[in-house]
């Protein structure tokens, strides 16, 4: 217990409060937003081919209803192309994370936002992951796992690769200091 | 009270309790192959056995012998598994390991590291206690449940075991030798108190499932024509019931509650006693340790440090007689949680008088002293949001009944359903009353949170063993300018889950979320 003492006052390198505006924290690399792009149109494509399918195949049988289905699959499709064009953006634009010597402060979501701390000394582990589209955008996303239980695993997605290199071994180093 | 004779008895023959007298026994040499004790063999073959005892009834019951060769093969399968099991199992300790090793085709070598050794658990039913042996379960941290089952160890073997796996050097915050640090009895629990944690357990609740369950098994068991056999015998005096049945007759039914209602207390209370009897939690240095059970004794032993999460559940009844459970989460993750509960593990203390609480709560994880003394109550918009939740929802409903979508199901005249509205202003008194008892305290080591109206809930996580740090708010959360804030744990196997609190004013709650993660990040944190 000698080494938890109850005492101990916070350092004062403690994040400044309260939170400041998000041009205080790092953006994720803009390339992010071609990622998000593209994967989501990938699974709007996948998901508008089977109901024109569908649609169709439901047209063969009730000739009648083919018109109104077309009609309601037209307005799923211009949903989807503005939901790529304009929610990869905004993603991008609530996603940020900070830094200081021991919290990572990482904050993201458009509509319902989540602010997640992580005190660095409870890291156990980092995973660095390349998919075959993130390789081709030259991007990285960083896995943080904790002890805990909801929250063991803290993504960190879209950044630079370089990026997402340096600040792997700079949480590990500075978590590093972990008897687990 | 128990008789002091008597308990002195039981604690001499408890293998759990080590010797706080004798010396520690010498751990056993490093690297020496250790095997189970023999009487392993009578044990499985007897744990096999009754396993097989519902089949073997069911088959003698129906006379349907088709399936014996069946039951028989897998029987002989289980025995010889069990065999092979004993024969092939040897653990040893070394170079601060716990080393099991079995199979036979495939040999499986498990290395348990002694200072992630969470929880040694030794247990002992009637057999075992005649024949002087223990079960021990190992947990560690990060693990799922039991790492590793050493069934069965003579109970010299299991002190042996327990002294080796605590006093090594790797084991950090290890208890110095038993002859420095005196136990020190942190609760102890006597007729009285089981009378009462029976009475006020919801383990009255279990009884009811249990005769269902029995109910419904005896109807796929007993065959149709008996049933209709018991009812032509019955057939006068049923029908004559039945035909009074017409206008509601509550005698019958109040007495059938009252019956049931006895008869679930009861079997609380003789549960409860079963469970906790001569149930002790000592404290030595830093480990407690917890000792109980009437047929079965149990023990196990938890570093103090090594609590994560703990929780103060008032329930009802409880709060009314000034009584509280305490429920502790080790950073072991269970899959069982029934059976958790039924071996009384998933709470630390059963039953503790609330006037203790001050004394005993430090006692359980030095982090929480000092208790805290001033509670920060959420965000006032708490109360008119739950409000408009709850009138939303009382709304909703009367308009459904009302307008008759349900018409062809419920029986109720649609008019009659206004009278829901008067529920809302209950509800508004409710969740005002609510308010009164939700907020949070930060004492620099541990966080606590608190809710609940009539069952109070209160959580205290110390700091360093935070895990994650979050902050929610929905566009509703972002209208009102508060934030919803979680705190993430290991474990959570016992508490259910992590501390939350909704509504807290944002200046606060970012301030509080980031001192928190900076108090969090400067201490160690230790499975």
């Amino acid at each position: 217990m000698s080494e938890h003492p109850i005492e101990h006052p916070p350092r004062q390198t403690a994040t400044p409060f309260p939170i400041p505006p998000l041009d205080h924290y790092h953006a994720l690399d803009p390339n992010v937003i071609w990622l998000w792009r593209l994967s989501s149109t990938i699974n709007w494509l996948v998901l508008l081919t089977l109901l024109l399918a569908a649609a169709i195949g439901l047209g063969g049988f009730l000739w009648h209803q083919l018109i109104p289905s077309l009609c309601l699959w037209t307005a799923l499709l211009l949903f989807a192309c503005f939901w790529i064009a304009y929610y990869p953006r905004r993603a991008h634009a609530a996603w940020g994370y900070r830094l200081n010597d021991t919290v990572l402060e990482i904050r993201k979501g458009v509509w319902f936002q989540v602010i997640q701390l992580l005190p660095l000394s409870r890291l156990q582990h980092v995973d660095l992951e390349r998919g075959p589209l993130e390789r081709s955008l030259n991007l990285a996303s960083l896995t943080l796992y904790t002890a805990g239980t909801q929250e063991a695993a803290i993504t960190l997605p879209g950044l630079h690769h370089a990026t997402a290199a340096a600040l792997r071994d700079t949480l590990v180093i500075q978590g590093g200091d972990d008897g687990v | 009270m128990i008789h002091s004779s008597y308990k002195e008895a039981m604690m001499e023959s408890d293998p759990a309790l080590p010797p706080s007298l004798q010396p520690p026994p010498p751990p056993p040499t490093p690297s020496a192959e250790q095997r189970l004790h023999p009487l392993t063999l009578l044990i499985s073959t007897i744990r096999v056995l009754r396993g097989f005892l519902i089949p073997a009834i069911f088959v003698i019951a129906t006379g349907n012998a088709s399936i014996a060769p069946f039951l028989l093969s897998i029987l002989g399968l289980s025995l010889l598994n069990s065999f092979i099991r004993y024969f092939t199992f040897s653990y040893r300790i070394q170079n601060g390991e716990l080393v099991t090793r079995q199979g036979l085709l495939s040999r499986q070598e498990r290395n348990i590291p002694l200072h992630r050794v969470q929880d040694l658990r030794l247990e002992a039913g009637l057999l075992h206690r005649m024949l002087r042996v223990v079960d021990v379960q190992v947990e560690t941290a990060g693990g799922k449940g039991v790492e590793a089952e050493l069934s069965v160890l003579s109970r010299e073997t299991a002190a042996n075991l327990r002294h080796a796996i605590f006093s090594h050097p790797t084991h950090q915050e290890s208890p110095s030798p038993a002859t420095e640090t005196p136990d020190n009895t942190l609760v102890q629990l006597g007729w009285r108190e089981l009378i009462l944690e029976g009475l006020t357990s919801n383990r009255a609740a279990s009884l009811l499932v249990l005769i269902g369950a029995a109910a419904g098994f005896a109807d796929d068991l007993i065959p149709q024509s008996t049933i209709q056999d018991w009812l032509s015998r019955l057939g006068p005096q049923a029908e004559e019931w039945l035909s009074h049945n017409h206008q509601l007759q509550w005698k019958p039914i109040l007495l059938l509650a009252a019956i049931l209602t006895l008869a679930s207390v009861a079997f609380s209370i003789a549960g409860s006693i079963i469970l906790f009897h001569n149930f002790t939690l000592k404290r030595r240095g830093n480990d407690l340790f917890r000792t109980y059970g009437l047929l079965t004794r149990r023990t196990s032993n938890l570093p103090r440090h090594r609590i994560q999460l703990l929780v103060v559940e008032e329930p009802l009844v409880r709060r009314v007689l000034k009584l509280a459970r305490i429920r502790a989460d080790t950073a072991t993750q269970r899959s069982n949680n029934q059976e958790e509960q039924k071996g009384g593990r998933d709470v630390l203390v059963p039953l503790a008088r609330k006037s203790n609480l001050p004394l005993l709560l430090p006692e359980l994880s030095n982090d929480l002293h000092p208790l805290p003394r001033h509670w920060t109550q959420v965000a006032p918009c708490a109360v008119s949001r739950a409000n408009k939740k709850s009138t939303l929802a009382i709304l909703s409903l009367t308009i459904i009944l009302a307008a008759g979508p349900l018409q062809f199901i419920s029986t109720i005249p649609p008019l009659h359903a206004f009278w829901l509205l008067t529920l809302i202003p209950i509800t508004r008194w409710i969740n005002r009353r609510a308010y009164q008892h939700l907020g949070f305290a930060d004492t620099q080591s541990a966080f606590h949170t608190r809710r609940g109206w009539l069952n109070r809930i209160t959580h205290s996580v110390p700091v360093r063993n935070l895990q994650v740090v979050t902050l929610h708010q929905n566009p509703w959360d972002r209208h009102h300018d508060v934030y919803t804030l979680r705190i993430d744990t290991a474990g959570q196997s016992y508490a259910g889950h992590a501390p939350m609190l909704r509504n807290i004013p944002a200046h606060t709650a970012s301030s509080l979320a980031a001192s928190l993660a900076q108090r969090a990040s400067q201490t160690r944190y230790q499975t």
